[in-house]
């Protein structure tokens, strides 16, 4: 335990400010919601609203669990396994038929 | 924080104390007695499922046979396959990576000793409540199902000769559960929620079990041994928690589903109500192929440490190895979907999968010719051990070749179903694994025990088991090709199957026999073997360093590791051509080696045990036998019971340390105490 | 003959060790965390799957979805990661009031959102007929919503413990300080399947035709 070095951490007035773009991002993401009810926008809401969940998804990894500071040992476990869900899983949805897998 | 003399007393319970007798192994923290409980459970359902396959081959040796129903006969290839492959093959690598992974990197246990009590804990109530099946469970045939009607109307296990009554409780719906076969509507009654909860409660042990060793791993190495230096054993533990960690959690959700829509009136799996099956299939493949993985590898590190010593040579191509057995995990990620080919997946599906399967042969077949460059030129002692080692490199290659061949998409379509595919898996985990964990058996077996076991009938028991084994599955290669149909209890005369099934009755008996002779060796060894001293088999790693029987400390003086096969080159050096030499002083290093670690000069603290573990994993079965009957007054009670000791005892468990502090210089609040500062640690 | 004494620790990051640096308990929660991936990947499929499949009896999730609602939960558990890594920062400054109040708001913030779901299930239980029982979208709807927010409610429980120890007169000592931040990374992970699941099923599963 006396071995752990403690890497630099953002102050509390960082941290609102990582709050206060999630508020936002939220936002938008609801308002994509109904701007596309309201004028289709067919494949370009999906690419938008997933874009900003993956920007929620790194800022709360990077900073809040601070993985952007640690050892990237670290980071390295936790992306192999969401790669790894990721890649099974899409096959199975591509031979389930819920997404479309060339060829 | 401020340190205090008295500890503030937090639990209602002392601390146990004890080391000898019943209730050390109750509250033991200790890797290797857990490891030593895992093993015995392990050989107890060994046995139980070796008496399952008895019946099985008994029923098979006559064409038209009535000596099972069809039901039994259902009930017992389900609870064969679920056995052998949970309940034993598993848990028997459990048992050798918990003795062993701290004593192969040079520490004194693994990383969260109390954690490790409760994945043994998980497993042992886990087993015990699946098969309490055959006491509680039911298993009706399906009413009013359009179709159904068995054949001879005997598709019930109960009731009639040859259908063994106590079977009419046991789960019938196959290892694999194939839905929605295995649900509500055509498997009534609660034989298969028996089963889907125990298997639920085993992979949680399991997962636990992962993230210790993947941590140990990591973080409790001695001084020098990096990780490419650890023994091939411990690469692979390394490995298989990896698989087990990510491949666990898809069959825990699968399972779920399962119990949802027997318990609960989902429908994930029900046709009638829309319900796919083949995404039954998908879930439980992706988990179940990695699983085949993480039944093999242990046993392919076993043999990795055996054929170095007996052949007097190291590991051929020791990082090729290793990486293959990563490549080998990785890859098995990727090819789940060739145990469908037949289920009406797509073209392209069928050829990425097939291709997929095809690429694990080049890792495979990279650890095999490495076994082989080990042997070759060796100067070989053919002990028990590298027999069952050399076992293992033949019959797991025989049983790789056929798994090639299945990777061949229209010849799998031929071989899915038959009995060809029933020789392929047998090949590769009874001439693979089970061969290896014997050839483990026997060689560490002094470590556990002080003592060597018979060779003569070690001999006998590796004679006696290769030709069972052989006359058991090699048959059924052929058997499979003329159309013998797999999980089926009879076949007509005019099939012309009888003559080898036959044949492949005598070699079971003759399997078992050879087991026989195994239990009577380590029964007889344990108590009248040859004592082995340090090193009885002039061995290579670290683990023999270490006293035998091992201290409960494992290591006086943990070992500083300067090079792979450390031990190794400790007896040795080379002469001029690069072969070994034994060093002149050899005996007196290996008798200072074992007096050094017999007598500690310090005191060494070790964990203390605890109940925790214990009762924490008291509850999960308790919660799941509520589950199966929910709809009961008793079944709801059995929950809030259940709940009620687990969440106690894990409120228990976090408000006791790990250790309690020594007097002298106790910090409470400090997890982890310091090592007295005049422990002497090796230059 | 030896002299053992049931004591003290084995060999914790001393420095005699190959070790990674990193703590063994937060190596572990980490180890632990990315396997969740797996688990929620394959929860996450399934809903896919059925949602996307047409030709259900009874009501499908999409169709009474209240996203209004379902954007102010989604916005509540997002800013208990806020409340959460104020109450790490707390401790690591020594604030133990600090830290007191920002984990009881994350708490709070946890139970709230819970009671959401819980409101938003029953809404859809009562109103719509929409049941476990439905059809397969709505079963893996309930299965999917239903694991997360049984993840939710073990957070509030360790997070209420915390708070426990830490409203005691000394404190959270520096062990206790390491469980905060392991809680925090569950908390935060927890969050992050949130982040996935608010996209994927809430705002942009629609009914198939």
């Amino acid at each position: 335990m006396s071995a752990e070095h403690h890497p630099a951490h953002p102050t509390p007035s960082q941290y609102w400010k990582i709050a206060v773009l999630l508020a936002v991002l939220t936002a938008v993401e609801v308002a994509m919601f109904y701007i596309n009810e309201a004028t289709d926008l067919g494949s370009l809401n999906a690419l938008i609203l997933i874009a900003l969940a993956v920007l929620k998804f790194v800022i709360v990894v990077g900073y809040y669990m601070h993985l952007r500071y640690e050892t990237s040992m670290l980071s390295r476990f936790f992306t192999a396994g969401f790669i790894l869900a990721l890649s099974l899983y899409a096959v199975v949805l591509g031979a389930m038929g819920v997404i479309a897998i060339r060829g | 924080m401020t340190a205090t003399a008295e500890r503030p007393q937090t639990t209602i319970f002392s601390r146990p104390k004890s080391t000898t007798g019943f209730w050390s192994w109750v509250t033991t923290v200790d890797h290797k007695k857990i490891g030593i409980m895992y093993g015995y459970a392990a050989f107890a359902f060994f046995v139980l499922g070796g008496v399952e396959a008895l019946l099985l081959r008994i029923q098979l040796t006559q064409a038209n046979s009535e000596f099972l129903t069809a039901g039994a006969y259902n009930a017992l290839f389900t609870m064969h396959g679920t056995t052998m492959i949970f309940l034993f093959v598993m848990p028997v690598g459990a048992a050798f990576m918990n003795y062993l992974l701290p004593l192969l990197i040079g520490a004194r246990d693994v990383a969260f000793p109390r954690l490790n009590a409760l994945s043994w804990w998980i497993f042992f109530f886990g087993g015990i409540f699946l098969y309490s099946t055959f006491i509680f469970g039911t298993s009706v045939p399906p009413v009013g199902v359009d179709g159904l009607g068995g054949i001879d109307g005997n598709l019930a296990a109960g009731g009639g000769p040859g259908s063994f009554n106590f079977l009419a409780s046991s789960p019938d719906g196959g290892w694999f559960g194939y839905q929605p076969n295995a649900g509500p509507l055509y498997s009534p009654g609660t034989a298969m929620d028996y089963w889907a909860l125990g298997l639920q409660i085993l992979g949680l042990a399991s997962l636990i079990s992962s993230i210790n060793f993947i941590v140990t791993v990591f973080n409790m190495r001695a001084k020098g041994m990096r990780l490419l230096r650890m023994p091939v054993f411990a690469w692979m533990s390394t490995v298989v928690a990896f698989l087990l960690l990510f491949s666990l959690p898809i069959i825990a959700i699968a399972l779920f589903m399962v119990t949802a829509d027997r318990q609960f009136g989902a429908l994930f799996f029900a046709p009638t109500g829309g319900g796919d099956p083949i995404l039954w299939q998908h879930l439980f493949w992706l988990f179940g192929h990695p699983e085949v993985y993480i039944l093999i590898l242990p046993a392919m590190g076993i043999v990795s440490e055996v054929l170095p010593v007996f052949s007097r040579k190291p590991l051929f191509g020791y990082s090729a190895v290793v990486f293959a057995g990563a490549a080998i995990a990785f890859l098995g990620f990727g090819v789940w979907a060739h145990h469908m080919f037949a289920s009406g997946i797509t073209p392209v599906a069928q050829a990425a999968f097939g291709l997929a399967t095809m690429t694990i042969a080049i890792p495979t077949g990279i650890k095999i010719f490495n076994w082989l460059g080990t042997m070759w030129m060796g100067r070989i002692r053919l002990t028990t051990p590298l027999l069952f080692a050399i076992g293992f490199v033949a019959m797991f290659t025989i049983g790789g070749l056929s798994g090639v061949t299945h990777s061949i998409v229209p010849s799998d379509w031929q071989q899915t179903d038959t009995y060809y595919i029933v020789a392929h898996f047998h090949y590769v985990l009874f001439g693979g694994a089970v061969f290896g964990i014997f050839a483990g058996l026997y060689y560490w077996f002094p470590k556990l025990t002080g003592r060597v076991m018979s060779e003569k009938l070690g001999k006998t028991q590796f004679w006696l088991m290769i030709i069972g084994f052989n006359l058991t599955f090699a048959p059924m290669h052929w058997l499979g090709l003329q159309g013998m149909v797999r999980r089926t209890w009879k076949y007509a005369p005019e099939t012309g199957l009888e003559p080898w099934n036959v044949a492949v009755t005598i070699g079971a008996f003759i399997i078992a026999l050879a087991i026989a002779v195994f239990m009577f060796n380590w029964y007889t060894s344990k108590r009248r073997g040859r004592l082995s001293g340090l090193d009885p088999w002039d061995a290579r790693t670290v683990e023999w360093m270490s006293p035998n029987p091992t201290p409960e400390y494992n290591f006086a003086v943990p070992p500083v590791v300067e090079r792979l096969d450390h031990f190794w080159h400790l007896k040795y050096d080379e002469d001029e051509e690069g072969r070994a030499a034994a060093k002149p002083d050899m005996d007196q290093i290996l008798s200072d080696i074992e007096e050094e670690q017999l007598n500690p000069r310090a005191p060494i603290h070790l964990p203390n045990p605890s109940y925790f573990p214990f009762f924490v994993a008291l509850g999960i079965p308790v919660i799941f036998y509520g589950i199966i009957y929910h709809t009961t007054m008793w079944g709801k009670a059995l929950i809030v019971l259940g709940v009620l000791i687990t969440l106690s005892s894990l409120i228990g468990w976090s408000t006791e340390p790990l250790e309690e502090p020594h007097s002298e210089h106790a910090d409470p609040d400090e997890g982890y105490a310091h090592e007295p500062a005049e422990e002497v640690m090796p230059s | 003959m030896t002299d053992l004494v049931h004591g003290e620790a084995v060999d914790h990051g001393h420095p005699e060790h190959e070790s990674t640096e990193v703590d063994n308990r937060k190596l572990g929660m980490w180890v632990f965390l990315s396997s969740e991936f797996l688990f929620f990947g394959a929860l996450i499929s399934n809903y896919l799957i059925y949602s996307n499949r047409g030709g259900f009896e009874g009501v499908y999730p999409a169709a009474i979805y209240d996203i209004p609602f379902t954007s102010v939960s989604s916005f509540v558990l997002l800013m208990s990661s806020l409340t959460m890594v104020l109450a790490h920062n707390a401790l690591s400054r020594g604030d133990q009031n600090g830290t007191k109040t920002w984990l009881f708001a994350t708490a709070s913030l946890g139970a709230v959102f819970l009671g959401g779901q819980v409101f938003e299930f029953t809404e859809f239980i009562v109103e719509y007929d929409m049941a476990l029982t439905t059809n397969p979208a709505a079963s893996a709807f309930y299965v999917l919503t239903g694991f997360h927010g049984i993840h939710v409610a073990i957070g509030v429980i360790m997070l209420l413990s915390l708070w426990g120890l830490a409203r005691r007169k000394e404190g959270l000592s520096e062990k206790a300080g390491l469980n905060l931040e392991l809680v925090g990374l569950y908390w935060h992970f927890v969050d992050i399947i949130w982040i996935v699941i608010f996209t994927v099923v809430y705002l942009l599963s629609t009914v198939p035709s």
